[in-house]
């Protein structure tokens, strides 16, 4: 799937090297006591500079692990990524890309500021430490301990590490999760400042909210695989569309046929029975109601707007997602 | 050497009150008894005395618990996801094992220093090589426990291994002859075991490879060539197994 930028108007911190990131088949295979597990399988994305963008996806979907393979904790094993035009470890090296993790991968016995001082240490040129605690919102617990912050402020701890190069990208893999809502607005009004002077911003979520509000362009990740990409807009009405719904038929062989023809309409994603209704949702609801309601002869018809719930769940759900789900939900288990 | 690194490592290992006392005062407390205590301490061991030998022993065991205690908290450091924030930052493998390795002499010295008092206060004696050569040893060998601390922690992935680390050096202790004399088939085994070969060349300088047995007598006599393979294998094989591990964890834990 080729993908077009959608780079906003803000001018990019550095457009040198071409796109802030370049994927090309990426592809990942973890090797594990019961098989293969393909958790990427061919990834092709393209994220220019100053582009805001979420990755969206359920768990086990190949987030985290593109995610490493765009900062080169992980090698992939097909295709390739580019940083900036760079490997992907020349470019943390030069301080171009910094990211923030899911969880772990802080010191518990160090203060916050003896942590961004030792990171800072591993950097030619790191930006001052009271400046990234500042600008991290933490300036004032400089001096306790990690292991008596709560994950709300460890997360602004990894968030002030991953200012330190002054990087042109961020990368953020799940970065709110455990927060509270208070403490996920005030991450995200930190970070709106750090997209606003021009960084580019990847964010691996699960919170739609957060993919709407905050990001240009959402690429929807499912079984290692870019199942949609483009603006919110464009996602909710692409996918999701209308949901159509009639009254199912009270005879079950009435009601199987139904079903059967639901599903074979055009654009049609799922069509299953709740409730006694026939709950149909696809890209084209004015075909599909009026399928239903004259050459069928439904009864009870409803059409109702898509949410972009729906078309999260419409895109990742198990029937319409490729084969293996089992053994790439495990992935996220083992690791 | 990223000596910011370095100075905030030591800086944590002060901060933990337990492990501190384990590392300095344990080993002294095993030279106390198993040395000192005893009526034969003054007894002649080849270049030095029997208390000189089984301080040096004790020092060498000091050092092993303080740098195996140190590759094991690497390794559980890793598994947290301190080794994925590393991964996001311009610091190398090499300058990461560079400011353990140094931290774990630095450690070692601890318990060394400690038993190397205690010894010049309570009678152990011999020639000035015998002394410094064995000291030097004994801090020099030190840095290839860390390896072992290392290799269980990645391997074992808990915590809890990393705890039962220092029970292991404690076994491989008694395997690797370092608390009492072994002999006959006991003594075969046990030169293969990978605390022997460390404290056997530590020793050498005092008894030229002579081992003696629990009553005073001469076991055997192992050529210098012996340890030395006996140490260089280990640190080979650890080595081997903590580069194999360490890429192995890498990616998401």
């Amino acid at each position: 799937m080729h993908t077009t930028g959608h780079t906003p108007g803000r001018s990019a911190a550095d457009t040198t090297g071409g796109a802030a990131i370049e994927l090309v088949g990426l592809e990942k295979t973890f090797r594990t006591r019961d098989g293969d597990v393909l958790a990427v399988r061919g990834i092709d994305l393209t994220v220019d500079a100053g582009e805001v963008v979420a990755v969206l996806g359920p768990n086990g979907a190949g987030k985290t692990t593109t995610l490493d393979m765009v900062l080169g904790l992980t090698e992939p094993t097909g295709g390739t990524a580019r940083v900036f035009g760079q490997r992907p470890r020349e470019a943390v090296t030069a301080g171009r890309v910094a990211a923030v993790l899911q969880t772990g991968g802080l010191l518990r016995d160090l203060t916050v500021a003896e942590t961004v001082r030792l990171v800072a240490s591993t950097y030619a040129a790191p930006s001052p430490v009271d400046e990234v605690l500042e600008r991290a919102g933490i300036a004032h617990l400089g001096a306790r301990l990690v292991s008596k912050c709560s994950g709300g402020e460890q997360q602004r701890l990894r968030f002030a590490l991953a200012l330190l190069p002054d990087p042109d990208l961020l990368v953020l893999d799940e970065p709110t999760a455990g927060m509270d809502v208070t403490a996920r607005r005030e991450f995200w009004d930190a970070m709106h400042a750090e997209a606003a002077a021009g960084r580019t911003v990847v964010f691996a979520t699960h919170y739609l909210s957060e993919a709407d509000t905050f990001a240009d362009r959402i690429v929807v990740i499912g079984a290692g695989r870019v199942l949609a990409d483009g603006t919110t807009a464009e996602i909710r009405s692409r996918v999701a569309g209308r949901a159509v719904s009639v009254d199912a038929p009270a005879d079950p062989a009435a009601r199987e046929r139904l079903v059967a023809v639901a599903r074979s309409l055009p654009g049609v994603a799922a069509a299953e029975v709740t409730g006694g209704r026939l709950h149909v949702t696809g890209t084209d609801s004015d075909a599909v109601a009026r399928a239903l309601l004259v050459d069928h002869g439904a009864h009870g018809l409803e059409v109702v707007a898509g949410s972009l719930d729906d078309a999260f769940a419409t895109l990742t759900r198990p029937e319409t997602r490729p084969e293996n789900r089992t053994t790439s939900d495990e992935t996220e288990q083992t690791r | 050497m990223n000596t910011t690194y370095l100075g905030l490592e030591l800086k944590r290992f002060a901060r933990d009150r337990v492990t501190l006392f384990f590392v300095a005062i344990l080993p002294a407390f095993f030279y106390l008894i198993f040395g000192v205590a005893q009526d034969f301490g003054s007894e002649s061991a080849g270049n030095g005395n029997v208390a000189l030998y089984i301080m040096v022993s004790m020092a060498a065991y000091g050092a092993v618990t303080a740098t195996t205690g140190i590759g094991g908290a690497a390794a559980v450091e890793r598994m947290q996801g301190w080794g994925r924030q590393l991964g996001l930052t311009p610091l190398r493998d090499s300058g990461y094992v560079a400011v353990k390795a140094t931290l774990a002499v630095l450690v070692a010295l601890i318990p060394v220093s400690v038993i190397a008092v205690l010894g010049i206060l309570t009678g152990a004696a011999g020639t000035a090589a015998a002394w410094g050569l064995s000291l030097l040893g004994v801090l020099a060998g030190a840095w290839v426990f860390a390896l072992f601390g290392l290799v269980v922690g990645l391997a074992f992935r808990t915590e809890g291994a990393v705890n039962a680390i220092g029970g292991i050096v404690v076994v491989l202790g008694f395997l690797g002859n370092i608390f009492i004399p072994l002999s006959g088939t006991l003594l075969d085994i046990a030169r293969f075991t990978p605390l022997y070969g460390y404290v056997s060349l530590v020793r050498y300088p005092i008894t030229e490879g002579a081992l003696p047995d629990s009553s005073g007598g001469t076991a055997a006599v192992d050529p210098l060539w012996l340890p030395l393979l006996n140490l260089g294998a280990w640190a080979l094989i650890l080595g081997l197994l903590a580069t194999w591990l360490v890429r192995r964890g890498r990616g998401r834990q």
